[in-house]
């Protein structure tokens, strides 16, 4: 069930993420200090964080209930809710094989709700803050790099726009060169991104035509459209080396106002893409004691783009094997079984490479899986809360 | 005696403690500025367009920069003094500046404040507290002339003492804010950057991004420049305060002698006993050793006390001349002290040499006469003036050397000095015995005595005496020197200000940034009938290959008519003719100085927005304001280099017979009350002027006040060593029916006359030190000429000085004198 979608991006690098990744840049922490950093000093943020429905996240819209969605109109940015994000995966090949993945990400936060906006003259002026992520795995090489970048929505740094469809940050960007046709483009020491995405299934409405739910408050939840089939060509450059590459993208676009519940430590997503066309999506969140909430639920994309709503007893995950990180010393799971037995799906899967952790302003681990079982196929898995640094803030 | 030592020492480290803090508030303030930036993109006066930085972001390669908007704001709330406002973008700032908080900084909601809230603005807790503010508190700025709302979003506390001292002056606020508070909508000051070491590529792959106009410089460079402008300012203050300790070591000469003369009978009575003279020669040493530490010690302490309000005025001649900094705390450099330290012992030990010498010769015999070595100091004078004699000749040709280097002057200032001090001597002898007759005839016997007790005494007179003359002659000079300075200072301003009205957004001081005023302003002054003619005058700072250069753009007909040349192509008409509708420019004297232009057919190269330019230079003009030098253009000229169509200043010419008074009045009243503008008087303008003129030479009058107050207690303690010697002397007078009082007139009559022969010898050397400071010195360290001009007030001044130093100097030792039993005193020399 596509309500649970509103879950893991909310906990993942949810609606705090951004406040405090704007308050560690703010306090003048450098750079290569964020990741050890980060953890104490986003504890000691969090703890400033209204609770959900209160103080900062008052006077944003909230999603309380299905919307009429208008594209491209809703690709881009929606200002009256608090957060929003862009979320680019895919599995790139080289002509001879050699396998990448890669994920670029686009969070944006609003600092003040609308009605208390002002009108200012400098172009500077913004009550909007960008986040970015950007990360490449080489298989071959057993590489996982990954970049973080922050910046105002404001004086052309960073934004959203609708039409044309565009989202940047700096130069990592995401632009429209024809109707479902994208460019993307990053770069940073010598590893880059050069692609181009045709959307093949066109946007799709997540949960109630969009509306995903969360929990018992109505109000908790986002809106949530994806791409899950975006047909990628172009180039990768790692380490300096530039691969032609083809394959295939994912993007989730949503937005919302609400926070996490106390006692959720963290969530495991899926957005698999099967190679016979199909599409999964599953997640499912961690509460304190270790337990699975109550809220886990995915998708099932069909060959035509129809989509099928999975609840928590439609399918199953079962941790194979586990991985202990050698830089936040954070055990992750590291094969699954996942099984859809009304879809006749038992997978095998596994990642791609094992280290595709991110140190940034919090550290999670985002990454390439290869999928087995009944049927072939790659994906992206995101596991969040493992580390020791974020226990007890979600 | 240690007292004397002390002085001295204190002078040197006062000096040199405000020059390094002053040094170190510079620093500060680069840091603060330029943070950990190797480079960064500047263009003109205006600064950049806020979209190459976009554009540098947009195209990748460059990750480490940050955009900076600065302007100045002033708040009646937080003292009245001048703040620097800086802007920022949060974003962009933590690789580039540390003292933007510690880890557990600002709140969540005051951080969002920071970036979201127009008027929002950081300060230090130190601030804060000092002037009673607290987060939330609303904050009226005046900037630029306008008045602005602003609001403490928060408070910084700075992560160390560093950080803090950086922060004294600062508001932080976002690049938006600035924006608005200054008006500057559109506009970045400059993008600092952090390129790898070896980063030529780098910069010239940025260098090919930016417009025409924007340039990429390393810092290093761009820091020493304006760093440069003032070495020649603090190795001025250097000379002087080592010009006390000179003056420092004759007074500790002076000690030392008295200290060996009080014990020559025990000097002879551990010579019979064995002692020998090497012995001697280390005692007395190792005592001077002791009293250089002790006096060096407490001399350090002083200093670090005076060195406070030395700071204080060091740093407003800075930042009146050349940049602003805050120099709010002495911080306490080590080196200060310990170089004011050794500098102290070693002058002590080696003024101690010839007393030590001097003990150590006594024969066994315990009793040398006196006269012996008297008559062999007399022998001596020639000598010594003849060496005094070759000393000028030196310095003379010291100072013909055409160099730049100010130490190589100030060493020939050294050694007239030195040469003046050791004709004082001889000077003594004539001067006594010419003075003998005529004091004869109007005191009698006393009046003969006297001057022939100050001539048998040579040896301790003329020390004393040329202590004394080489105060004085310091006095003098430096007197003379500022006076003709400021008379030229006088005389320059009457034609660097013809117009008989001004309206500008600031008061007129040397460093502060020149706010453009409102353009309404022209609208109420066209519609005014008494005013003649309206002047637009454009002053900002441009960068050169030679630095930041003051440039003032004017659209003046007549402006360059009638300014002071040093050298012009044709006649004045014509050079101004040029400038206004060509493209030629007019030069100060201090830059053609610095850049060696030539007199005439000289160009010179700025950089405009529309890149590097050279513009032909047809006058060269005499310039008082600007040590690092001015360029003047026409206002065409200008606004065809550079896109900025603002003015500084409005200069107004009132109809004849129109009292300026009442048009300032009544321009107070009309002109738009939106910004805060100053309306002066031609005549108000030339005070301020002044004003900052005397206040530069505040610390220079501070310096030679010292120098006279280490000579005085040079003299005094001559004069004490000089009359225990004569103690038999005086009894044998007493003896013979010399009244106390007699003697009271005696000693009086001797330390006076010492005096005068010091003020009298001090005017020759005064005014040769004056022609020095004046023709070489100044020119050398500023590339001013200043129109000499002799004063007779200084000399005389210095005469009475050193008179009434003899005289007051004297009081002591009469007294003690009077009171001494004339049996003991004739028991004195067995």
């Amino acid at each position: 069930m596509s309500t649970r979608g509103n879950v893991r991006r909310s906990s993942r690098l949810g609606i705090t993420a951004l406040a405090i990744v704007t308050v560690v840049s703010l306090l003048g922490i450098g750079w290569a200090a964020l990741g050890e950093r980060g953890g104490r000093s986003l504890q000691a943020r969090l703890a400033t964080i209204p609770e959900p429905g209160a103080g900062s996240a008052a006077g944003f819209a909230r999603a309380e209930g299905p919307r009429a969605f208008d594209f491209p109109a809703d690709h881009g940015p929606h200002l009256d809710f608090q957060t929003e994000w862009w979320y680019y995966t895919g599995n790139l090949e080289a002509a001879d094989g050699r396998h990448f993945g890669y994920q670029l990400t686009f969070f944006r936060r609003g600092l003040v709700p609308p009605g208390e906006r002002q009108q200012r003259p400098s172009s500077w002026a913004t009550e909007q803050v960008y986040m970015a992520h950007f990360a490449i795995t080489d298989v071959a090489g057993q590489e996982h790099c990954f970049f973080e970048r922050f910046s105002r929505g404001a004086a052309g740094l960073a934004g959203a726009e609708a039409a044309p469809y565009r989202v940047w940050l700096e130069n990592w960007r995401v632009t429209t060169a024809a109707d479902g046709v994208y460019y993307l483009q990053a770069s940073q020491d010598g590893w880059a991104l050069e692609l181009q995405l045709v959307d093949r299934k066109g946007p799709l409405l997540q949960g109630e035509d969009g509306y995903s739910r969360k929990g018992a408050d109505p109000g908790n939840a986002s809106y949530y459209i994806s791409q899950t089939r975006l047909e990628t060509t172009g180039a990768v450059t790692v380490g300096g080396t530039t691969y032609l590459v083809d394959g295939s993208s994912w993007m989730d676009h949503e937005f919302s106002t609400s926070a996490l519940a106390a006692d959720q430590v963290g969530w495991d997503w899926f957005a698999l893409q099967l190679d016979d066309g199909r599409e999964l999506m599953l997640f499912h969140i961690r509460t304190v004691g270790g337990d699975i909430a109550p809220y886990a639920s995915g998708t099932l994309v069909e060959t035509d783009g129809s989509l099928v709503r999975l609840g928590e007893a439609d399918f199953s995950l079962v941790v194979q094997e586990t991985w202990r990180s050698p830089h936040s010393g954070a055990v992750y799971p590291a094969r699954w079984t996942v099984t859809v037995p009304a879809a006749g799906l038992a997978l095998d899967v596994a990642p791609y490479v094992a280290d595709q952790e991110l140190v940034v302003s919090f550290v999670y681990w985002e990454g390439a899986v290869q999928v087995g079982g009944t049927v072939a196929g790659s994906g992206y898995v995101e596991l969040t809360g493992y580390a020791g640094s974020m226990a007890g803030q979600f | 005696m240690v007292l004397g030592v002390a002085l001295g020492v204190a002078v040197v480290v006062a000096v040199d403690l405000a020059n390094a803090s002053a040094g170190r508030a510079f620093d500060l303030s680069v840091d603060a500025v330029a943070g950990r930036a190797t480079h960064q993109v500047v263009a003109g006066p205006q600064g950049l367009d806020e979209a190459v930085y976009a554009a540098l972001r947009r195209d990748g390669e460059v990750q480490l920069a940050a955009p900076v908007l600065e302007g100045s704001a002033v708040s009646p709330q937080l003292g009245g003094r001048t703040l620097r406002l800086l802007g920022i973008d949060p974003f962009a700032e933590p690789p580039f500046r540390s003292y933007l908080g510690a880890e557990d900084g600002l709140p969540l909601d005051q951080l969002v404040d920071f970036l979201t809230r127009p008027g929002a603005v950081l300060l230090s807790v130190d601030l804060a507290s000092q002037y009673g503010l607290e987060a939330g508190a609303p904050l009226t700025l005046q900037v630029g002339g306008y008045e602005r709302q602003a609001f403490v979003a928060g408070l910084l506390q700075p992560a160390d003492g560093l950080s803090r001292r950086a922060l004294e002056d600062i508001l932080l606020a976002d690049i938006a804010t600035v924006q608005e508070l200054t008006g500057r909508l559109g506009r970045i000051d400059r993008i600092d950057l952090i390129l790898p070491q070896n980063g030529a590529a780098e910069v010239e792959r940025i260098a090919a991004l930016l417009p025409p106009g924007a340039r990429i410089d390393a810092v290093a460079a761009r820091s020493g420049a304006v760093r440069e402008m003032t070495v020649a300012f603090r190795t001025n203050l250097l000379a002087l305060s080592l010009l006390a300790l000179m003056v420092g070591m004759f007074l500790i000469y002076n000690t030392m002698t008295f200290a060996v003369v009080q014990r020559r009978e025990l000097f002879g009575t551990l010579r019979c006993l064995g002692v020998t003279r090497r012995e001697i020669f280390a005692l007395v040493l190792g005592e001077a050793l002791v009293v250089g530490l002790l006096g060096s010690a407490s001399g350090m302490l002083l200093g670090v006390l005076m060195g406070r309000s030395a700071v204080r005025l060091v740093a407003q001649t800075i930042n009146d001349l050349y940049f602003a900094v805050s120099v709010h705390s002495v911080a306490v450099p080590v080196i200060s002290l310990v170089k004011g330290g050794l500098l102290g012992v070693l002058a002590t030990v080696t003024a101690a040499g010839l007393p030590a010498w001097e003990a150590a010769s006594v024969p066994p015999r315990s009793a040398l006469s006196r006269s012996l070595l008297e008559a062999k100091a007399r022998r001596a004078t020639t000598r010594v003036a003849l060496g005094g004699l070759l000393l000028l000749a030196l310095g003379a040709l010291i100072l013909a050397i055409p160099t730049r280097s100010l130490a190589v002057s100030f060493g020939g200032i050294c050694a007239v000095v030195l040469g003046f001090a050791l004709l004082t001597p001889l000077a003594t002898r004539w001067v006594m015995r010419g003075a003998a007759p005529p004091l004869g005839r109007l005191a009698g016997p006393l009046g003969r005595l006297a001057p022939r007790g100050v001539a048998n005494s040579l040896s301790r007179t003329a020390i004393a005496v040329a202590a004394l003359m080489v105060a004085m002659a310091v006095v003098i000079g430096i007197q003379l020197m500022i006076s003709s300075f400021r008379h030229t200072v006088v005389a320059w301003l009457s034609y660097a200000l013809q117009a008989d009205v001004y309206i500008a957004a600031s008061e007129m001081t040397g460093s502060s940034p020149m706010a453009p005023v409102d353009p309404a302003v022209l609208d109420v002054v066209a519609r005014r009938s008494d005013v003649a003619v309206i002047d637009l005058i454009r002053a900002v700072n441009v960068d050169s290959p030679y630095g930041p250069v003051y440039l003032e753009a004017g659209n003046s007909a007549d402006y360059g008519d009638h300014l002071l040349y040093l050298a012009v192509d044709g006649s004045p008409q014509e050079a101004w003719a040029a400038v206004r509708d060509g493209e030629a420019v007019i030069v100060s004297e201090p830059l053609a100085h610095r850049i060696d232009l030539p007199r005439h057919g000289g160009t010179i190269q700025l950089y405009t927005d529309r890149g590097p330019r050279t513009f032909p230079v047809s006058a060269i003009y005499h310039d008082y304001a600007t040590p690092n030098g001015a360029v003047i253009m026409g206002l065409d000229t200008y606004r065809r280099f550079w896109d900025d169509a603002a003015f500084t200043a409005v200069a107004l010419e009132l109809e004849a017979g129109t009292d300026p008074g009442a048009v300032v009045q009544s321009l107070r009243e009309t002109l738009p009350p939106t910004q805060r503008l100053v309306v002066q008087p031609n005549r108000a303008l030339r005070e301020e002027a002044l004003r900052i003129f005397d206040r530069t030479f505040a610390i220079t009058a501070a310096l030679q006040l010292l120098a006279t107050a280490v000579a005085f207690i040079g003299v005094l303690s001559a004069l004490l060593s000089l009359l225990l010697e004569k103690r038999r002397e005086l009894g044998i007078l007493r003896s013979v029916g010399l009244t106390a009082r007699q003697l009271w007139r005696l000693v009086m009559l001797e330390t006076g006359l010492m005096g005068m022969v010091a003020g009298l010898l001090s005017m020759p050397a005064g005014w040769v030190l004056a022609l020095i400071l004046i023709y070489t010195i100044n020119l050398r360290s500023f590339g001013w000429t200043l129109q000499f001009r002799l004063e007779a007030a200084p000399f005389l001044q210095a005469l009475a000085i050193a008179v009434a130093a003899g005289l007051l100097a004297g009081i002591y030792p009469a007294y003690r004198m009077g009171r001494i039993e004339v049996i003991e005193a004739l028991r004195y020399e067995r």
